[in-house]
């Protein structure tokens, strides 16, 4: 498989410059976790508020102007068009600017880029969706995206897991997905906690427990580089092929487009090429820097 | 084809002035560079070497400002600033520059187009100079042209005395050499200087590199870890080989805003070689200093050639002359092992 | 005289490594161009014959150390080991784990001023070599000789180690280049003749110049920090964007930072692309350093670094 086989490019060939970003307004912040917030906004702009389309799994450069741009993917599902969600962890200068924000707040947006999680070769399969911490951003998405097409999918499995209970994001959205008769949902946190009677255990080790099948199925991950190392294994040993593990590439990005070069995995440029890969893929890439 | 008089050079430059910026190689800020013509300095003419700042800062300038900003009542209002870049045209550029721009120009135009780079570039004339006098570490023969090649630029002058032959490659050449007075038909025994002239150019480029052999080789050393460990011991992760490089495109972003909360966006030249620029919270992809150097030279000589077909770098040899270590990279390439193929490789061959 | 030290020294690193005293010897190799050495590290004794000692052994080869495992010999001029004793002092080696093999040095030639001097590029320079006290050099069509203050580096002409006596071994004879102090403040009397706003007005244009490509920082010994001030972002200290001003506030607050430590050694004027004069900065700061605190870096290993000690009876009441 390749990486046109796997992803649908939908590129952002917007008029005029690339590099402008368009500006929107913050409408709603939820407080996810000490460190964590999803920021709901919507374009100022009337007519690209109704005309941008994007689809789940792809990314956008955010602004704060007079601080700077970070890379973020799109958390919110392409078939809930109310606004447009981010989940953003407070990591570096522009992530904390952007925690610092109020509803009302304008901030800059330029995207969707990159390729997409790839629905057609997911239809008509089972879905392994296997998240860790703010990993999840992507596959929220994604997971809605299923949901509201329910129909064209078969089970679903759903592995999340964090730190500790507080470190959970999306926690109403947890609730919404474990009440759904139709996703095998399985929460974990990596220790005991009080007031905590769900799973404990690493993502990789509880995954192992759940044992999804692996026939006719796809797994998704989404998380830190170390639990994506330790998932796939454990995948593998269920009987999914590289071919039937997708993920994310994080990396840090400047220009979103492909040029301005920090991105790079030998000749793969994660903004341009991804960021979402089959495990194969990444398996066959030449260099180990991801 | 036509020629000029030395002594009248000065006057078509001046022509050019009146729709051009005109930009001539100069060392008058104290690092030779293009720079605006003065309208006096004709040093050029006669003693004219690679700059150390490459011609890609008339396109890919070291800071750049993207777009203005600033705060109203109604909120953000942007003030973009790539509309219409002055007409500017680059006088006495040399062979591996041209190719040079031509190479980055693929970067600039695939898939999202840059206006910032394409709008310069489209507003440029480039005027070439056979180059005469190539440096001892000069490699461009090595890479598939040489120090006389006119495929890159609109315009090919070559130093025969006391004229430069003059070639007109491109309509754009054309243009703007029509209607100067100064221009005349050369003769068979001036297209015959030229090219003895730009025979023994040629001849005097010294330092070679064998590119089959390294396109051979390079596949098989990306995990020689001790090779690049070895080769990489004594950078010491300068920007000076990037910075100064005529086809390292890199860039950075940044914003700078001012008490009003009125500001700017730029973007400035970054670095593989910089540890900082992969640098994410919690890991580091290029943290050692192997692998940044490893980055530098496979992008150039494999990655490169793998996603635009050309290899990525003209043997202008600025990165050996300017580094503060006396890196060489003719004599990294020149010294990869033999290597056998790893288990990886030759399962990827065989699919 | 130099084939002889080169011998000499071979024969020592040759023997260090044999014997396992140090794991490894940085010294100088074969430059690829002209007038340039290379620093070279070795670990097997059967390179020790790719050493060189030449008039143009001009790295400060003290900033490799830090990165280096293990017990190293290193060959230095007597600047560069004033750098290895900073470092000491400043506990970023041990000095047990360096044995330092001092090199004579009849000061490093500056190519740079040469090239302005002739006008010549350094592929059309024939040779450059002492005669007497005067350096000649040679072209297509000519010669010239210079007097050392024209063309010797300005850390060279300030040279004074006298007193120097951290060396575990010399090769040859270690002298300082006697009475060039006065040339090298030549710059530094220049600009202290100068009004503020003169002042300004020369760094302003120095430092337009400048692309950050931190040559001067990387090839500094005493630039030893992990994480640089213009790396941090939370809060940015100063704009990575090069414009003028930051890249004068990045080079002013780089000053402050290795004072005292700073030997004057002359790396960063050399490494920078953009021709910007750093030594007229490392140089008036020595002497500020000096003057203060008589406080000469690299001296001592045993003074506790400048910056990091306080003495009761220093000037400033600040820490009382």
């Amino acid at each position: 498989m390749t990486i046109s086989d796997i992803s649908h490019r939908k590129r952002y060939l917007a008029e005029g410059n690339v590099y402008l970003p368009h500006i929107a307004v913050i409408e709603k912040i939820i407080d996810e976790t000490p460190a964590v917030k999803t920021f709901h906004f919507n374009f100022k702009d009337e007519k690209l508020r109704k005309e941008f389309t994007f689809e789940s799994g792809q990314f956008g450069e955010y602004s704060i102007l007079g601080t700077g741009e970070a890379t973020f993917c799109i958390s919110s599902s392409p078939t809930r068009r109310d606004d447009l969600e981010c989940a953003v962890a407070r990591v570096g200068r522009v992530t904390n600017a952007l925690h610092r924000l109020g509803v009302g707040a304008e901030i800059g947006f330029r995207g969707p880029f990159g390729n997409s999680f790839p629905l057609d070769y997911m239809a008509g399969k089972n879905l392994v969706f296997v998240a860790g911490g703010i990993g999840l951003a992507p596959l929220h998405s994604l997971i809605w995206n299923v949901l509201d097409n329910r129909a064209k999918y078969g089970n679903i499995d759903i592995v999340y897991g964090a730190r500790t209970p507080r470190d959970l994001c999306f926690k109403y959205d947890l609730e919404a997905w474990e009440k759904d008769s139709s996703v095998n949902m399985t929460t974990t946190v990596d220790r005991e906690a009080p007031d905590w009677q769900g799973n404990v255990g690493f993502v990789p080790a509880v995954t192992e427990k759940v044992a999804p099948a692996a026939k006719n199925a796809v797994a998704i991950v989404c998380g830190p580089p170390i639990m994506i190392r330790f998932t796939f294994p454990v995948l593998e040993k269920l009987g999914f092929t590289p071919a039937q593990m997708i993920t994310t590439l994080e990396k840090r990005m400047k220009c979103g487009i492909g040029k301005c070069g920090r991105c790079n995995i030998g000749e793969i440029y994660v903004c341009r090429d991804g960021p979402g890969f089959s495990y194969e893929q990444i398996k066959s890439f030449r260099s180990d820097e991801y | 084809m036509k020629k000029i008089k030395k002594q009248n050079a000065a006057r078509l430059l001046e022509k050019w002035q009146k729709e051009f910026t005109v930009f001539v190689p100069s060392k008058a800020s104290g690092v030779a560079q293009m720079a605006v013509w003065d309208g006096q300095d004709l040093a050029f003419l006669e003693h004219n070497r690679n700059t150390v700042i490459p011609p890609k800062a008339n396109f890919l300038p070291s800071i750049q400002k993207m777009f203005g900003f600033r705060k109203e009542e109604g909120g953000y209002v942007l003030e973009p600033t790539d509309e219409d870049p002055p007409k500017q045209l680059l006088f006495g550029i040399h062979p591996c520059d041209a190719r040079a721009i031509a190479i980055i120009d693929m970067v600039f135009k695939d898939a999202y187009e840059d206006r910032y780079y394409l709008s310069r570039r489209q507003n440029t004339v480039l005027v070439g100079m056979a180059c005469t006098s190539p440096y001892d570490n000069c490699f461009c023969t090595s890479l598939g042209f040489g120090p006389a090649d006119a495929t890159d630029v609109d315009i090919m002058l070559t130093d025969i005395g006391d004229s430069f032959l003059i070639e007109e490659i491109t309509d754009k050449g054309k243009e703007v050499l029509a209607g100067a007075k100064d221009v005349m038909a050369a003769t068979p025994a001036d297209e015959k200087k030229a090219r003895a002239v730009k025979e023994s150019a040629k001849a005097r480029v010294s330092t070679k590199i064998d590119t089959d052999e390294i396109g051979k080789r390079l596949p098989l050393v990306f995990d020689d870890r001790k090779f690049w460990e070895e080769i990489s011991a004594k950078c010491v992760s300068c920007g000076i080989c990037t910075f100064l490089c005529p086809t390292c495109y890199c860039f950075d972003i940044n914003d700078e805003m001012l008490r009003d909360g009125s500001g700017a966006r730029y973007r400035n030249w970054d670095c593989c070689s910089f540890a900082v620029y992969t640098k994410m919270p919690t890991e580091n992809p290029r943290e050692d200093k192997w692998r940044r150097v490893r980055q530098k030279v496979y992008h150039k000589y494999a990655f490169y050639p793998e996603l635009f077909g050309i290899i990525g770098c003209t043997g202008c040899g600025r990165c050996i002359r300017q580094c503060p270590v006396n890196w060489d990279i003719t004599q990294t390439l020149n010294s990869l092992p033999a290597g056998t193929p790893t288990k990886k490789q030759e399962t990827q061959k065989s699919s | 005289m130099t084939r002889e030290i080169q011998q000499k020294l071979r024969a020592e690193a040759r023997n260090l490594l044999e014997k396992g005293k140090v794991d490894r010897v940085i010294g100088y190799g074969a430059g690829s161009l002209k007038f340039a050495t290379t620093p070279l590290i070795i670990s097997d004794k059967a390179n020790a014959d790719r050493l060189v000692v030449n008039p143009f052994i001009h790295n400060n080869l003290s900033v490799f150390l830090p990165d280096l495992c293990g017990k190293v010999a290193i060959v230095a001029k007597v600047c560069d080991a004033r750098s290895i004793i900073s470092l000491v002092q400043n506990k970023q080696i041990a000095r047990e784990d360096v044995f330092i093999i001092g090199v004579p040095c009849s000061g490093i030639i500056d190519l740079a001023k040469v090239q302005k001097l002739t006008g010549l590029d350094r592929d059309e320079i024939g040779d450059m070599s002492w005669k007497g006290d005067k350096v000649a050099v040679t072209f297509a069509g000519g010669s010239k000789e210079f007097s050392a203050g024209e063309v010797l580096a300005g850390s060279c002409l300030g040279c004074d180690c006298s007193g120097f006596q951290e060396f575990d071994l010399v090769i040859g004879e270690i002298k300082t280049l006697a009475g060039g102090k006065d040339l090298s403040r030549n710059k530094i009397q220049e600009m202290e003749a100068m009004s503020p706003a003169q002042r300004w007005e020369f760094w302003k244009n120095e430092f337009s110049r400048c692309i950050r490509c931190y040559a001067c920082r990387q090839l500094c010994p005493v630039c030893f920090c992990e994480r640089c001030f213009v790396e941090e972002t939370e809060p940015l200290w100063v704009s990575p964007l090069p414009k003028w001003q930051d890249n004068l506030i990045f080079q002013a607050v780089r000053m402050m930072h290795v004072a005292g430590r700073c030997t004057d050694c002359g790396e960063c004027e050399r490494a920078c692309p953009a021709n910007i004069p750093l030594g007229i900065l490392t140089g008036k700061m020595e002497d500020i350093v000096e003057e203060l605190f008589q406080y000469r870096a690299g001296m001592d290993k045993d003074a506790p670094p400048l910056m990091a000690a306080y003495q009761p009876e220093e000037a400033e009441n600040l820490m009382r």
